[in-house]
């Protein structure tokens, strides 16, 4: 390919764009590893990190809720991939919408509602009678309530794997074997099942690092339980000693980077089972199963697990914003907007937090946006684009952390440090969210037909002029669905920022977290809902975005 | 510190020249800059605080950090162990922290502080840190526990088995101030506590925290600062505030000047704001008992004559500090 002196030089510029976001941040977590080096750390501090007790108790929590959780997840993640992906059932699209919903509420909004629901305060089993009795510890508030939630939070990971899954149903071969005359069972268990193991494999290891990577849910309700996992440590030991903790921590989050790694590698042998048995043949989305007289029935136990993860939990929230105080029952005559006016309008705590997150989502989206056109267009070498991939990949402590590494000395030069600035929450957000930018954009230029560029090329168009009137108006509603998304995710982040901040830079996760410690948790529930709304307002732009791109272009819409 | 030599000598007259110059025009102009603020004070208070401060102070930039105060000052700790340290102003929870801050200089000596009506056994003689207000450790009760409460033994009974809970020490510096005060409670002691602990009591977090417990109704009672509770009931939490009979627990949530500060001037500012009338009016607007006996207290405490405090000899706090903070540990697992 003949390109012009510009495009020559846009490689170059992405690897070292890629080289300095993430790549060296990665590889200096790596080395950290290896060798502790920063001040204060003793010599073998490797050995005394794991051979402290601590470290190990919190390594086998993350485990032992983090392996329930994604079992969890598989099972009504599955089930409703099964049900709605499979089965001819009314109003598809919209039970797949829902389905996947909990997945957008951050986790600690999740926690924070979920806690509001279940507890012995709780209005709903108040008025039903149900709530437990006074003195009786929070449900929630231990490792099982912690798997409980991973498994709902992280259930449509599974599902909307195995949506990809179904979309590549091998029609051909269920004909095949139909006309062999094999029936709808013998179809399912010995040609469905089999062909989806790989998707649900890739779905239960996203499932399973999400929940050793979760920081919202973990520290929730892990905190008042005295159930302590490692990102929960990690944090308390960043946040009791500030950077004096960050060998250490560098330590526990390589641990859990090689938790994530085994799941990987589980994930890979899956999938390359895949490549070994699937035979040429048609492949397309898969035709819906009549039930029949099942119908009403799966149909019901939808409906009812939707309510119980979506409304139990989001009423429960905005009942606690409404109250004035803590354990006071909503009614009209105590509902209040306080909480809101207080938090949007008097606290600038909360204030400068909305600001920051929706500063950081937009500046994040929009960077990576940029340089995510760039990349989809330009074909990148396989290391690059594996840095791209990692710190989306791995746990977001290992991101964090590796910022902290990188930036906590002044930069040459301006002499400055970023440290506790938002700059470094921003630096950190674009490591971990490139992969998120790229994967829509890099989808929809693969579908570019190529003769389009070729011949505009040959009419004399300059590469800008072709990017402007060939490239961006194809690319525009992935580059907005793009956008949207990063910035849905950047919006409520906060296993990345809650060990990032200081003073000034907080952003709307660590204040929700953050009022929620010190027991103002009807303001954290105002933030919370005014955060959700945004979220959703967010989500309606991006769906209106994408009316034409394909399915699974949007997590929402599988 | 360092030997001084002739050019340190001669910086340190220049510097204090400018100082004097600097002060002497600081009443004339209006004070700017930035001030960094840690406290442990409830978000909501320190935005209270903090804009009634800025209200007065218009040009100073007031940024803060809050957690509890056990949880605060180990980041300071590091901050300083870095050589770069954030704050200039502390507000924090107890006077013993303070104690053990001056005792390493990191505190700014101030000893012309202007303490207005706050009497004279609120502050250090010494002019390192000022106690503000008086916020006392009693019992918050959910209105819908089986049993009144009176002493502080009502929390051992069987009735209250697995229906307490109170602050963590390593959180939050009332709580702590309040483990010493019952150690050295000849009437209740490390006996007391080891009642407690087979009676389930649990720790957890800070202030906030057990009051959420307690009005969420995860626990029907929890050793807590007054004010919560107190605040909370008046906009209709079901919880009651108890003054047990034997006496509280006290801390004077004391403010002080960072040694390293780089906004001197706005940090002298902050703390006669508030010493001041007018920062004494603020705390009991705020729910607190102002340390100025003047000052009429909020609504919904008892007279402050009659509030009963423990005594507590700070030199043995301080000298058994460490061995009371393991035995509680191990015995509350923490």
């Amino acid at each position: 390919m003949a390109a012009a002196g510009a495009e020559r030089l846009i490689r170059p510029l992405l690897v070292l764009w890629v080289g300095v976001i993430s790549a060296l941040p990665m590889l200096r977590l790596g080395l950290e590893g290896l060798s502790p080096s920063l001040p204060g750390a003793p010599q073998g501090l490797a050995g005394l990190v794991f051979s402290d007790p601590r470290v190990w108790r919190a390594a086998r929590r993350t485990l032992l809720v983090a392996v329930p959780g994604t079992c969890l997840s598989v099972l009504f993640g599955g089930a409703g991939a099964v049900a709605i992906g499979l089965c001819k059932l009314p109003g598809r699209r919209a039970l797949a919408f829902l389905f996947v919903l909990p997945m957008l509420i951050p986790p600690q909004i999740a926690a924070l509602s979920w806690i509001g629901a279940l507890g012995p305060s709780s209005a709903l089993l108040n008025a039903l009678g149900l709530a437990p009795p006074l003195g009786t510890p929070h449900p929630l508030h231990s490792p099982e309530g912690i798997a409980f939630l991973f498994g709902v939070q992280h259930a449509p990971v599974v599902f909307l794997s195995l949506m990809a899954g179904l979309r590549r149903f091998p029609a051909g071969l269920v004909e095949a074997a139909r006309l062999a005359g094999a029936g709808s069972a013998a179809v399912l268990r010995s040609i469905v099942l089999p062909l989806l193991a790989p998707s649900l494999a890739a779905g239960a290891s996203l499932a399973f690092i999400a929940a050793i990577g979760n920081f919202g849910i973990a520290a929730l309700l892990g905190i008042p339980a005295n159930y302590t996992v490692l990102t929960v440590l990690i944090w308390q030991r960043l946040a009791g000693l500030g950077p004096a903790g960050l060998s250490e921590a560098a330590l526990m989050s390589l641990l859990l980077a090689g938790f994530a790694a085994l799941a990987l590698a589980a994930e890979s042998l899956a999938v390359r089972r895949e490549r070994r048995y699937v035979t040429p043949g048609a492949t397309g989305p898969a035709p819906p199963l009549a039930l029949g007289g099942f119908t009403a029935a799966v149909l019901a136990a939808l409906v009812l697990y939707l309510a119980v993860v979506l409304f139990l939990p989001l009423a429960a929230l905005v009942s606690t914003a409404l109250v004035p105080a803590s354990g006071v029952p909503l009614s009209a005559r105590t509902a209040t907007l306080s909480n809101f006016v207080s938090v949007l309008f008097v606290q600038q705590n909360t204030v400068v937090a909305f600001r920051n997150s929706l500063l950081l989502a937009a500046t994040a989206a929009a960077i990576l946006v940029a340089v995510g056109v760039a990349m989809a267009r330009a074909r990148l070498p396989k290391p690059v684009r594996l840095a791209i991939d990692l710190p989306y990949a791995l746990p977001g402590v290992c991101v964090a952390v590796a910022a902290i590494l990188v930036y906590l000395r002044p930069l040459p030069l301006i002499g400055l440090s970023l440290y506790g600035t938002l700059w470094l929450i921003l630096i950190a957000y674009l490591a971990r969210f490139q992969a998120l930018a790229l994967k829509p954009l890099a989808g929809a230029a693969a579908r570019l037909d190529p003769a389009l560029e070729e011949a505009a090329r040959l009419a004399g168009a300059g590469p800008l002029r072709r990017l402007a009137t060939i490239a961006l108006p194809l690319l525009a509603p992935a580059a907005a669905a793009a956008a949207i998304l990063v910035a849905l995710t950047a919006l409520n982040e906060i296993t990345l920022s809650i060990l990032l901040y200081a003073a000034g830079s907080q952003t709307l996760g660590v204040i929700v977290f953050g009022l929620n410690d010190g027991g103002a948790v009807g303001q954290a529930a105002a933030v919370s809902v005014v955060s959700l709304v945004l979220v959703l307002v967010l989500m309606g732009a991006a769906s209106l975005a994408a009316r034409r791109l394909p399915a699974g272009t949007l997590p929402w819409s599988p | 510190m360092p030997a001084p030599t002739p050019r340190r000598a001669l910086l340190a007259c220049l510097s204090a020249a400018l100082a004097a110059l600097l002060s002497g025009s600081a009443a004339a102009q209006p004070l700017s800059g930035r001030l960094v603020l840690y406290t442990s004070q409830l978000e909501a208070d320190a935005q209270g605080t903090v804009d009634a401060f800025r209200a007065r102070h218009p040009g100073v930039e007031v940024e803060w950090v809050r957690a509890g105060t056990n949880a605060l000052i180990p980041r300071l700790r590091a901050e300083f162990a870095a050589g770069n340290p954030r704050a200039d102003v502390l507000l924090i929870a107890d006077s013993l922290t303070m104690e053990t801050l001056k005792a390493e200089n990191r505190l700014k000596r101030w000893a012309e502080a202007p303490r207005g009506g706050v009497p004279a056994e609120y502050v250090d003689p010494e002019g390192f840190y000022w106690g503000t207000k008086l916020i006392t450790t009693g019992i918050v009760r959910n209105t819908r526990a089986p049993m009144t409460i009176s002493s502080w033994n009502d929390l051992a009974d069987p009735r209250a088995r697995n229906l307490v809970t109170m602050p963590s020490p390593s959180v939050s510096g009332a709580a702590l101030i309040h483990v010493y005060a019952i150690v050295q409670n000849p009437a209740l002691g490390w006996e007391y506590l080891e009642r407690l602990a087979r009676n389930g009591l649990t720790v957890r977090g800070g202030n906030g925290a057990v009051m959420q417990a307690v009005a969420g109704g995860e626990r029907a009672f929890g050793m807590v600062i007054d004010y919560l509770p107190i605040r909370e009931a008046a906009k209709g939490a079901p919880v009651e505030f108890v003054f047990p009979r034997e006496g509280v627990s006290a801390v004077t949530e004391p403010v002080a000047i960072l040694s390293g500060t780089r906004n001197e001037a706005a940090a002298k500012a902050f703390v006669a704001f508030l010493l001041s009338r007018e920062g004494q009016e603020l705390a009991s607007r705020q729910g607190f008992l102002p340390a100025d006996p003047t000052v009429s207290p909020p609504p919904g405490f008892p007279d402050p004559k009659t509030i009963r405090v423990m005594p507590l000899d700070a030199r043995r706090a301080l000298a058994e500090a460490e061995a009371v903070q393991r035995r509680f540990s191990g015995l509350f697992g923490q």
